[in-house]
């Protein structure tokens, strides 16, 4: 019997046990942008172009870049594959998941739902919510919109729980609405009294979104269409909620265990679907517009925009990335090029980064279908972007 | 060690087929013990979860070797051999041995702990594809080589005040898959929910007896 058991247990490791791939037609992938694009004319077109071949050389299955400044214009770019598995080459005007750098566009509508005197930011988030959020997350009573926006409300990060990080690899395509997630937060102490420091927590933009949904009565992702996809013309920009995997949606890609052995992990984001701290499905071109029109008073009155930009430093830095401080939904920088204001973000299988330096009034964002173990080597260290902004800055 | 060979894989098969053998060699005049348990693995931290969901299927089998015998107590080591099929995240067989102890009540029901270590090699669910000269080729999977330390509380019933009569039980395992992702997460814990039942076949053989327990 023992002998018919482990028999079978070893046939089933080595045949039946391995998912195959899901096979997609090309055509699925197919795509344009809403401008007439000239990137190969353009004079930065082989520097960057051989920057993407390097990166996807290193390991990183794909890569999209779109870089942008007043003299040179815009370039957009690609290299490697959209779908390792039907061996789809990756298109400039691919989408893909850009996670946090939703946070940017939560607190943009937030600001634009100041100026239009629905809240101050400096209500009380319990003013807006109530019940558990408010009563078991520590320091949710006393903190301000502001705090949330600026990570400095000490609120617990979700995603540091170790249950959570146990249950989210549990259950992998598991759908997770917010409270789902708050319960992993809840009866979790500060990490410091309100207002005394800044330190990033999706908490504080979960709860975020139920505040803009609270205002305005509606899905907060019905609210960024609204305000920001639509009149900037994002016309590859979506929230996941609508459709979670969209057909044309490149296949994301996790180097578990740092070894650049590799499986498709497409459908494993579920705990971005329904909340305001990660989710945006886009391209760099579309998050290039948003932000240059961000930062160029497009989005948000300059009031609003100096209230972003009231940078606030932690009290400890990441010794191993650029000096950085925290404003309203954005990030500032140090690097060797200068001041760059940014926010990057993780999805399972993908990460994207946003960047503009203004000395140079340049735009650079990048995103990539791989993420984890070697291949955030390559994309998402101190010394990745080194060697992205030494190469596509004028 | 990153992954096993072929003749590896064959050696630790035939152990797993050589362990009745031994099993029989070392047995006394109450005959070998046997074990099989169906298994809920998940990945969680121990002691804060039960049952969980969704289910990922297992089946573990195994012997015991008496160490220690008293009235209602006894020592045992074990060896084992099993699957689980953890959906998206891995698959794994493994192959361990532990030591336990076991208290029985006048009643038939019984309690006791496994301190355990194995060796286990888990695979991909789905396709994997491995960087090579600059590109990403579908692999054959070789899988990856973790230790397997556990530790698991037990609960049981004899049906009957004989030891030898057959025991069921429910065992709680916590274990842990080490190395698992170097730089991001070294290590990962698991749990383990069995149910099972422990047999006794074959009859005398000429075999040690066990020391008493005092």
């Amino acid at each position: 019997m023992i002998r018919h058991a482990l028999l079978l247990a070893v046939l089933f490791v080595f045949s039946g046990g391995c998912r195959k791939g899901e096979e997609r037609p090309a055509s699925d992938y197919a795509c344009s942008f809403p401008i007439a694009d000239s990137s190969g004319s353009r004079p930065q077109a082989s520097v960057c172009q051989g920057l993407l071949a390097t990166m996807a050389g290193d390991g990183v299955p794909g890569v999209l870049m779109s870089v942008h400044d007043p003299v040179r214009g815009e370039w957009n770019g690609s290299a490697g594959m959209a779908d390792l598995f039907n061996g789809v080459v990756l298109a400039p005007c691919n989408r893909t998941r850009v996670g946090s750098t939703v946070k940017m566009f939560t607190a943009a509508t937030v600001m634009l739902l100041q100026e239009e005197g629905k809240l101050d930011l400096d209500d009380r988030i319990a003013e807006y919510l109530s019940g558990d959020p408010i009563d078991r997350l520590a320091n949710a009573d006393q903190a301000t919109i502001r705090q949330l926006l600026q990570h400095s409300s000490g609120i617990f990060n979700y995603i540091r729980s170790a249950r959570f990080q146990t249950a989210s690899l549990n259950d992998l395509v598991r759908v997770w609405h917010p409270e789902d997630l708050l319960h992993y937060a809840y009866g979790k102490p500060a990490a410091f009294a309100v207002g005394s420091d800044v330190a990033y927590s999706n908490t504080n933009y979960v709860l975020l979104g139920m505040l803009i949904e609270k205002v305005e009565g509606k899905p907060f992702y019905r609210v960024f269409e609204e305000k920001l996809f639509g009149p900037l013309g994002l016309s590859l920009t979506a929230f996941a909620a609508e459709d979670p995997v969209p057909a044309d949606l490149i296949r994301g890609y996790v180097d578990l265990y740092s070894n650049l052995n590799v499986i498709e992990c497409t459908y494993f984001s579920g705990w971005d679907y329904f909340t305001a701290d990660g989710g945006l499905i886009s391209n760099p071109h579309d998050l290039g517009v948003f932000l240059r029109a961000l930062v160029n008073g497009q989005v948000v009155n300059a009031a609003s925009w100096a209230e972003m930009t009231a940078w606030r430093s932690p009290s400890e830095q990441d010794t191993e990335f650029y000096p950085i401080a925290y404003g309203l939904g954005i990030f500032r920088m140090q690097t060797p090029h200068g001041v760059a204001w940014f926010h990057s973000g993780d999805a399972i299988g993908y990460y994207a980064c946003m960047a503009y330096f203004p000395d140079q009034a340049t735009t650079v964002v990048w995103a990539v279908n791989g993420n984890y173990g070697r291949i955030d080597q390559a994309v998402s260290t101190r010394t990745a972007m080194d060697r992205i902004f030494n190469a596509v800055l004028p | 060690m990153k992954w096993i060979t072929g003749s590896a894989w064959t050696a630790l098969f035939n152990l797993a087929l050589a362990v009745p053998c031994w099993a029989q060699q070392g047995s006394t005049h109450t005959g070998r013990a046997w074990t099989a348990s169906l298994i809920n693995e998940s990945t969680a931290i121990p002691y804060t979860r039960f049952f969980t969901t969704p289910v990922h299927p297992g089946v573990q089998v195994g012997t015991e070797f008496p160490l220690r015998q008293g009235r209602l107590s006894r020592f045992y080591a074990t060896a084992h051999a099993g699957y689980v099929y953890h959906n998206y995240l891995f698959q794994g067989v493994y192959l361990g041995s532990d030591l336990a102890y076991e208290h029985r009540l006048d009643n038939g029901f019984c309690f006791g702990a496994l301190l355990g270590a194995s060796y286990l090699h888990t695979f991909a669910t789905t396709v994997e594809w491995r960087f090579e000269n600059g590109h990403y080729v579908q692999k054959g999977d070789t899988g990856n080589a973790r230790v397997m330390p556990s530790l698991t509380l037990e609960t049981g019933y004899y049906l009957g005040h004989d030891p030898q009569r057959p025991k069921l039980f429910v065992r709680y395992q916590s274990w842990a898959e080490y190395p698992y992702s170097p730089g991001f997460i070294p290590v990962l814990t698991h749990i383990s929910l069995h149910i099972g039942a422990r047999v006794v076949l074959g009859r005398a053989k000429a075999g040690p007896e066990p020391t008493p327990a005092p």
